[in-house]
C-alpha cells in the first residue's frame, strides 16, 4: 500500500514463547515482570571459553515439544521455533487442518542459523573426513529451514521466508509479515523469530570482538542495560512466533485480539559493520519512519521497549536517539536484563513482550539496573514495573550491518 | 530375534525418532518416517554399530527390519 492510503492494523491472535524464562508466553512474562535474570551460570557448552557463561532454555524437551518423528533431525534453533509456533497457533484458534494454506505466510527471522550442527559436523569432517559429514547437515544448517518447517508442519503454502538483519532479523520478519498481509497477499501470516547460538565458536566470537559482558563472577547480573557498569550482553537463544491477521477476519471469527502491529519502519546506518552510528542517526529514520507508518506522533508513544542490549556503545545511541525522537520521556524497558540477547530471536520476543505490556497494561522493570548511566536521560522503568493504561508501544532492533527495524504496536 | 535385530531397533529408538513399541520385524523404514536422507544418516550409524559396511543404497524405504537384519547378519559372517 502506497503512502498515505491509510494506517494498517494486524491483529495479533497468537502467541507463544520458548525463551530462557521457560517453555511458553505466561512463564517467559511473569518472569520478566518479576525482573529474574535467566543467566544463572556457565553453560556446559561453552566450558574453556573466554565467557563461558550464557542463557539456555530451560528443561526444553524436543521430543515432547515437537514429536520423536521430527526431533533428532531438527537443529535446536527449529525446535524451539516449531514449539513457539505450536503455542501461538493453539492460542490463535485457528485450526491448520481447515484453513486455505494458500493463503497462510511464514516469515521468520533468524540471525545466524544452525550453528550447533555446523560445529559437531565441522568437527566430525577434521577428525573422520568428508564421508562422515551427515546428509543432515544442510537442511539443519541453512538459516530458511524454520519458515520451511513450520509450512509442512501446518500446510502454510503461502509466501515462506526468513529474513536475515542480524540482532533485527525478527522485528524485520514481522514487519515484513504485516506487509503481506497489507498488500493482500496472505490472509494469515506465522511470524517471528528463532536463534540457538549458545555455542563455543559464537560465544568466541561475540567474545573476541569484545560484545560479550565478562561479569563471570556473578552472570545472574552480567546484562545490566543502561547502568553504568554494563559491559555487553548475555548470549542467548530463544523464539518468539505470532500469528497476524486482518483485524476485520479475526473479529468475523471471533478470536481474541491480543494487540495490534500499527506500524514499520527500517533503516540503515550506513556507518560501519558493528558499531553503532553513535547519535543513532540510522535508528531514529526507522523509528520516525515506524511513526510514519502509523500514523502516531512521537507524544503518542507511552512507552519504549528498547534494543538495550546491555552494551556500552548500543545503550548510549539508542538512549541519545529515544531523548531526542521522545522528549516526552516515555517510560523505557529492555527485556534483555531478564533474557540476555537472543540474536535473530530477539525482536519478535521483544514484540511479544511489547503487545504483553499493551494488554496487561504494565511495563516490566529493567533487571540489573542498579546505577542508571548518568550519560543516559531516560526514564528506565527498574526496580518495580510501571503499572497503568498503555495506547502506544515502540519496539526498537539494531542489527550488526547497521540494519535497523522498529515496529509500533497499539492497544487491541 | 536375533541380538543384531535388536541392536537395530535400539538404533533407530535412541537416535531415529522410533519408539521401541512401534517396531516389529514386518516394519518399514516408511512406516518409521524415514526418508532417503535418514536412510544414510541411519547406514553411516549402522555401519559404526556393526563395523561392517553398507553402501549408501543398501538401505530402501520399503524394506523391513527383518529383512535388515538378515543382510547385516550377512555382512558380519563375512567379516
Amino acid at each position: 500500500m502506497a503512502a498515505g492510503e491509510g494506517r494498517f492494523d494486524a491483529a495479533i491472535t497468537g502467541l507463544g514463547m520458548v525463551t530462557p524464562a521457560g517453555n511458553g508466553a505466561s512463564p517467559t512474562w511473569e518472569r520478566l515482570c518479576a525482573a529474574e535474570a535467566t543467566c544463572a551460570g556457565p553453560v556446559a557448552a561453552l566450558e574453556g571459553g573466554e565467557v563461558a557463561f550464557g542463557a539456555r532454555v530451560p528443561d526444553f524437551d524436543p521430543v515432547a515439544a515437537i514429536g520423536r518423528r521430527k526431533a533428532w533431525r531438527l537443529d535446536r534453533h527449529n525446535q524451539l521455533a516449531l514449539a513457539a509456533a505450536a503455542e501461538a497457533l493453539a492460542d490463535s484458534g485457528l485450526d491448520p487442518a481447515t484453513w486455505d494454506g494458500a493463503r497462510v505466510g511464514v516469515v521468520l527471522g533468524v540471525g545466524l542459523g544452525g550453528a550447533a550442527t555446523w560445529e559437531t559436523q565441522h568437527r566430525k569432517l577434521l577428525e573422520h573426513g568428508p564421508e562422515s559429514i551427515s546428509p543432515m547437515l544442510i537442511p539443519m544448517l541453512v538459516c530458511n529451514m524454520s519458515a520451511g518447517h513450520i509450512a509442512m508442519e501446518y500446510g502454510a503454502m503461502g509466501p515462506n521466508l526468513v529474513t536475515a538483519t542480524a540482532c533485527s532479523s525478527g522485528t524485520t520478519a514481522i514487519g515484513t509479515a504485516r506487509d503481506l498481509l497489507r498488500s493482500g497477499a496472505c490472509d494469515v501470516v506465522v511470524t517471528g523469530g528463532t536463534e540457538a547460538c549458545v555455542v563455543p565458536s559464537i560465544a568466541g566470537g561475540f567474545a573476541r570482538m569484545g560484545a560479550l559482558s565478562r561479569h563471570s563472577a556473578d552472570p545472574a547480573v552480567a546484562s545490566r542495560p543502561f547502568d553504568v557498569h554494563r559491559d555487553g550482553f548475555v548470549l542467548a537463544e530463544g523464539s518468539a512466533v505470532l500469528v497476524l491477521e486482518r483485524p476485520e477476519d479475526a473479529r468475523a471469527r471471533g478470536a481474541r485480539v491480543r494487540a495490534l502491529v500499527s506500524g514499520y519502519g527500517a533503516s540503515a546506518d550506513a556507518h560501519n559493520p558493528t558499531a553503532p552510528d553513535p547519535e543513532g542517526r540510522g535508528a531514529e529514520l526507522a523509528v520516525r519512519a515506524a511513526l510514519r507508518d502509523a500514523g502516531v506522533a512521537p507524544q503518542e508513544v507511552a512507552h519504549v521497549n528498547a534494543h538495550g542490549t546491555s552494551t556500552p556503545l548500543n545503550d548510549a545511541a539508542e538512549a541519545r536517539l529515544i531523548r531526542r525522537v521522545f522528549p516526552h520521556q516515555p517510560p523505557v524497558t529492555s527485556v534483555k536484563g531478564v533474557l540476555g540477547h537472543t540474536l535473530g530471536a530477539a525482536g519478535a520476543i521483544e514484540a511479544a513482550a511489547a503487545a504483553l505490556s499493551l494488554e496487561h497494561s504494565f511495563v516490566p522493570p529493567t533487571a540489573n539496573l542498579e546505577s542508571q548511566d548518568p550519560e543516559i536521560d531516560l526514564d528506565v522503568v527498574r526496580k518495580e514495573g510501571r503499572e497503568g493504561p498503555l495506547s502506544t508501544v515502540v519496539s526498537n532492533s539494531f542489527g550488526f550491518g547497521g540494519q535497523n527495524a522498529v515496529l509500533l504496536l497499539s492497544k487491541a | 530375534m536375533s541380538d543384531v535385530y535388536a541392536r537395530f531397533v535400539d538404533l533407530l529408538v535412541t537416535g531415529f525418532g522410533a519408539e521401541a513399541g512401534e517396531v516389529s520385524e514386518s516394519t518399514t523404514f516408511m512406516d518409521l518416517e524415514l526418508d532417503s536422507l535418514a536412510l544414510v544418516e541411519l547406514t553411516m550409524a549402522a555401519q559404526q554399530e556393526f563395523g561392517v559396511p553398507i553402501g549408501d543404497d543398501e538401505l530402501r524405504a520399503e524394506d523391513t527390519m527383518a529383512h535388515v537384519a538378515k543382510v547385516i547378519e550377512a555382512k558380519l559372517v563375512e567379516v
